[in-house]
């Protein structure tokens, strides 16, 4: 009887962070564009600015789509049919490739935590350009919720779908 | 079907801002619209098919609708991709 009391499981996909770092809400992105909502919602990361090396990973397991052609961002649709977006830094596409060495074809299918791009932190950092890295639902429909989450590492985010 | 030809002309392209604001623009309309550049085709309301076209300033793109109907809708997006919007 206390089946009937139990919430149903929501379709959720566990979301892995890019890099280390602190996590944040989309919501607290120093960017309009991705605070606003208008890429979709999502989460953020905050890596190290003082290093030479970060792997930027793939959040979700599923095919990745595409690499921008400057390296600074990706696609990927997930195992479950959700499109997202990885967006290494911001207004990062100025920089057209310098800092970002890509290390996946596009097309490929990987697991979460996947390196797919290597960037030069330290480099992109003194450039001038933040490097807190959005990860965006670009089909915001599909979306019901995102929830970040502590103590599950390395899962920091869930997204729970929108159900027909 | 129809056409047209506009001039991007967002500073960054058809990149993240401008690009976010077209593919929504179209998405909530319902219509199918098509966006041509470079020998690539991309729907128009998929944000991330629209960025990944890598239009910049200045490029010159063909939008596209099967529905002969749907000019006065084109020309709406036309203006809006020869605004600044980033």
């Amino acid at each position: 009887m206390f089946g009937l009391f139990k919430k149903k499981e929501e379709p959720t996909v566990n979301c892995y962070a890019p890099c280390n770092g602190a996590v944040i809400p989309i919501s607290e992105v120093p960017d309009p564009t991705f605070a606003g909502g208008l890429l979709g919602p999502g989460y953020a990361v905050e890596p190290d600015t003082t290093a030479e090396t970060v792997q930027i990973c793939a959040p979700v397991t599923g095919k990745l789509t595409k690499i921008f052609k400057a390296g600074h961002a990706f696609s990927m649709l997930s195992n479950d049919g959700v499109e997202i977006l990885v967006h290494i830094g911001l207004e990062t596409v100025d920089l057209k490739g310098e800092g970002f060495t890509k290390l996946v074809e596009a097309d490929t299918h990987v697991t979460a935590g996947t390196p797919i791009v290597a960037i030069n932190a330290a480099q992109i950092h003194q450039a001038g350009y933040p490097l807190v890295t959005p990860v965006v639902f670009t089909k915001p429909k599909q979306i019901k919720e995102i929830k970040l989450v502590t103590g599950e590492e390395p899962i920091v985010a869930k997204a729970i779908l929108a159900q027909d | 079907m129809i056409t047209r030809t506009v001039k991007v002309a967002s500073k960054n392209g058809l990149h993240a801002r401008p690009a976010a604001v077209f593919a929504r623009t179209v998405e909530d309309s319902g219509h199918a619209i098509t966006i041509n550049f470079n020998g690539e085709t991309a729907d128009a309301d998929s944000l991330l098919d629209v960025m990944s076209l890598g239009v910049e300033c200045g490029d010159e793109v063909e939008l596209v609708a099967e529905d002969d109907s749907l000019g006065d809708f084109l020309d709406e997006l036309v203006k809006l991709l020869a605004t600044e919007l980033d």
